[in-house]
């Protein structure tokens, strides 16, 4: 018996006098975030190195006989000469349902004032992509509440939809929206105790954005109830660029835990412009050769590589992106905005025209695509609204033409009218998103000419009207077409009745 | 400026290769290079030796294990390192030992840009940074 315990106590002597090998290099220089550091001989590609003082930087230029850093942290306590150490990790973020409801840094810490995080698990900020084996076709709907958008340009679980616009043009709102729309329906269904029903957990990751917003963007989640089933990553204007450039790859490894684990989450890029300027200011500070207006080679892999891994998995969850992109006079042709167009499978592009019109979501039909198309729609939402974007460009153009004359017959007046009515129809405020059953009632009424006889300014007040009638009185009706999913003869006659139930309440 | 540094850097690369002989840094050769830089005077002469130097002596730590220690050490321990070291890398590794009382007990090896930590106060620091 002495010999055994002999033996282990050796075998802790052994163990715990083990030499351990590390990589070390000074610093050479230390600037703008960016350390350039001799030795390190052994290290890897965007491997973490450990800083005096705790700070962290990834290693992302290996040169010669140079290793050039980005440094996470306090640089100002950085000198010349100072020790750096390899870890043999690659930087890794806590991830799980712990960080629902909390705001973190690109790093995944806290930075709420909850208290810190008990997550028991971490990912890898960089991963590859799920190969196409694994993948599965986008065919299970994602409803932003956005009536405009759910029924011409529906997003599908697993999608990347960009969103895109010039500043002010309502971009983040369509977001929060969607966010608030996830919360909402996650509640109904949690509470229906339904076993098949899937939540789905939001990420919004802010990059590059004033404190102020990301504040506003968070109590505007607080009190619609939704940062309960949201995750914020918040890498501000004030943030270093290497916690900008990483931010939205955290918020991947994030979402990524849910679609790994049989879950469906959604990830908002709050945006993507910002990220890549992020980028070239790193890229420039390692002298890394500059191309198009000063952007690194390698900008395209930097969008690619981080929206490739939304995707829809066999057998496991899915992951949606909602990246932003901000354009200058609505130039979509830019160098970032095509990058990220062909990216997508598909942009809501938002007008300012539009917008100072009053038309609210100022989404441009015409330039909006989803390539993902019907099969992300229920198909409710495909029997009422399945002609409506090709209605909504006929009267643009007819609009146009119009507006030089005014001998118009009577057929392109009626088709005027119809388009008006419908774009007054589409008027949504912001962070109030529809049910999509809601929404599949209002499009019944429009389709059956309901709205025909109500004057076109008051198009959004009679609208408002149905819809506070079915929600107080038809709330059955509408927990139907919920479950359903689909207007069956019994249905279609159900709303009809309802509808005729209410016009004569609206008096306009 | 820049462009400056990168040249001298490029040369300076270009006579460290000439000074490794049958994969090993030859004396012979470091001292030609010197006296190639004072006759021929190339531009930013300081720069070139600068960097020139930075190599050599990475070159150099690559072949000396500096033996940091806390207590006594005998050169039979140092000779078992050399011999170990000069096993690992697969090229002739000195040993040079180097008191110092921070390390509380037990050694540190430097070689090169590896460092191989057996003190009680790096496994403090393990420890520290692992709570």
């Amino acid at each position: 018996m002495s010999t055994a315990l002999e033996q282990i106590e050796q075998e802790i002597a052994k163990l715990s006098s083990k030499a351990v090998k590390k990589n070390t290099g000074n610093i050479r220089t230390v600037a703008d975030g960016v350390a350039k550091i001799d030795g390190l001989s052994d290290v890897m590609y965007n491997e973490m190195v450990q800083f005096p003082g705790g700070a962290i930087g990834i290693a992302l230029n290996l040169e010669e006989d140079e290793v050039g850093c980005v440094v996470l942290g306090d640089v100002s306590q950085l000198k010349e000469g100072d020790e750096v150490t390899t870890t043999g990790k690659l930087l890794s973020v806590p991830v799980g349902k712990a960080l629902l409801g909390r705001t973190v840094d690109a790093l995944g810490k806290p930075i709420d004032g909850k208290g810190p995080i008990d997550s028991k698990e971490t990912y890898p900020v960089e991963k590859i992509a799920p190969g196409i084996i694994v993948r599965k076709s986008v065919s299970q709907p994602l409803f932003t509440g956005i009536m405009a958008i759910d029924s011409m340009i529906p997003i599908g679980r697993g999608q990347r939809e960009l969103i895109i616009g010039d500043r002010g043009t309502g971009k983040t709102t369509i977001t929060i929206d969607t966010i608030i729309n996830q919360a909402k329906i996650n509640k109904v269904g949690l509470a229906s105790g339904d076993k098949n029903f899937r939540p789905v957990y939001s990420i919004y990751v802010a990059v590059g954005q004033k404190q102020s917003n990301i504040v506003r963007t968070i109590s505007a989640l607080d009190e619609a109830g939704a940062l309960e089933f949201t995750i914020v990553v918040a890498a501000p204007a004030a943030d270093n660029p290497a916690n900008q450039y990483l931010a939205p790859y955290s918020g991947a490894a994030m979402g990524e835990w849910f679609m790994e684990n049989g879950m469906d989450a959604l990830i908002v890029y709050d945006d993507l412009s910002k990220h890549a300027v992020a980028y070239r200011q790193i890229s420039l500070i390692l002298k890394r050769p500059s191309g198009r207006e000063a952007y690194p080679g390698d900008v395209f892999y930097l969008h690619s590589r981080l929206l490739e891994r939304a995707a829809r998995l066999d057998g496991k969850g899915s992951l949606t992106a909602l990246p932003i992109i901000e354009t200058l006079a609505g130039d979509v042709s830019a160098y970032i905005p095509t990058n990220v167009i062909s990216i997508t499978d598909g942009q809501i592009f938002l007008e300012t025209d539009l917008f100072n019109q009053g038309i609210r979501p100022a989404v441009s039909v015409g330039l909006s695509v989803s390539r993902v198309g019907s099969a992300a729609q229920i198909k409710a939402t495909k029997q009422v609204g399945g002609k409506l974007k090709g209605e909504l460009a006929q009267f643009r153009e007819l609009a146009a033409f119009a507006q030089f004359g005014s001998d118009l017959d009577a057929k392109t007046k009626s088709q005027l009218d119809r388009g008006g009515r419908i774009v007054e129809l589409f008027k949504q405020p912001a962070f109030a998103p529809l049910p999509i059953e809601l929404q599949v009632a209002v499009l019944f009424a429009m389709q059956k000419g309901f709205f025909e006889s109500v004057d076109l300014k008051k198009v959004v007040d009679a609208a408002a009207s149905l819809k506070s009638f079915f929600t107080t009185r038809k709330d059955a009706l509408l927990a139907e077409i919920r479950t359903k999913a689909a207007l069956d003869k019994d249905l279609e006659a159900k709303l009809q009745a309802a509808c005729d139930e209410w016009k004569p309440t609206y008096t306009g | 400026m820049a462009t400056h540094a990168k040249i001298a850097q490029q040369l300076a690369r270009q006579l460290f290769r000439m000074s490794i002989v049958d994969g090993a840094l030859s004396a012979e050769r470091v001292g030609g290079v010197i006296a190639w830089v004072e006759k021929q005077n190339p531009a930013n002469p300081v720069m070139v030796l600068k960097a020139y130097h930075r190599l050599v002596a990475a070159e150099v730590a690559k072949g000396v294990a500096i033996v940091e220690h806390a207590g006594a050490i005998d050169d039979a321990v140092l000779a078992a390192i050399a011999s170990s070291m000069s096993g690992r890398y697969g090229r002739k590794v000195t040993a040079t030992a180097r008191p110092n009382p921070q390390l509380l007990a037990g050694i540190r090896v430097h070689v090169g840009d590896d460092v191989y930590e057996s003190s009680i106060a790096g496994q403090l620091a393990a420890l520290e940074s692992a709570v």
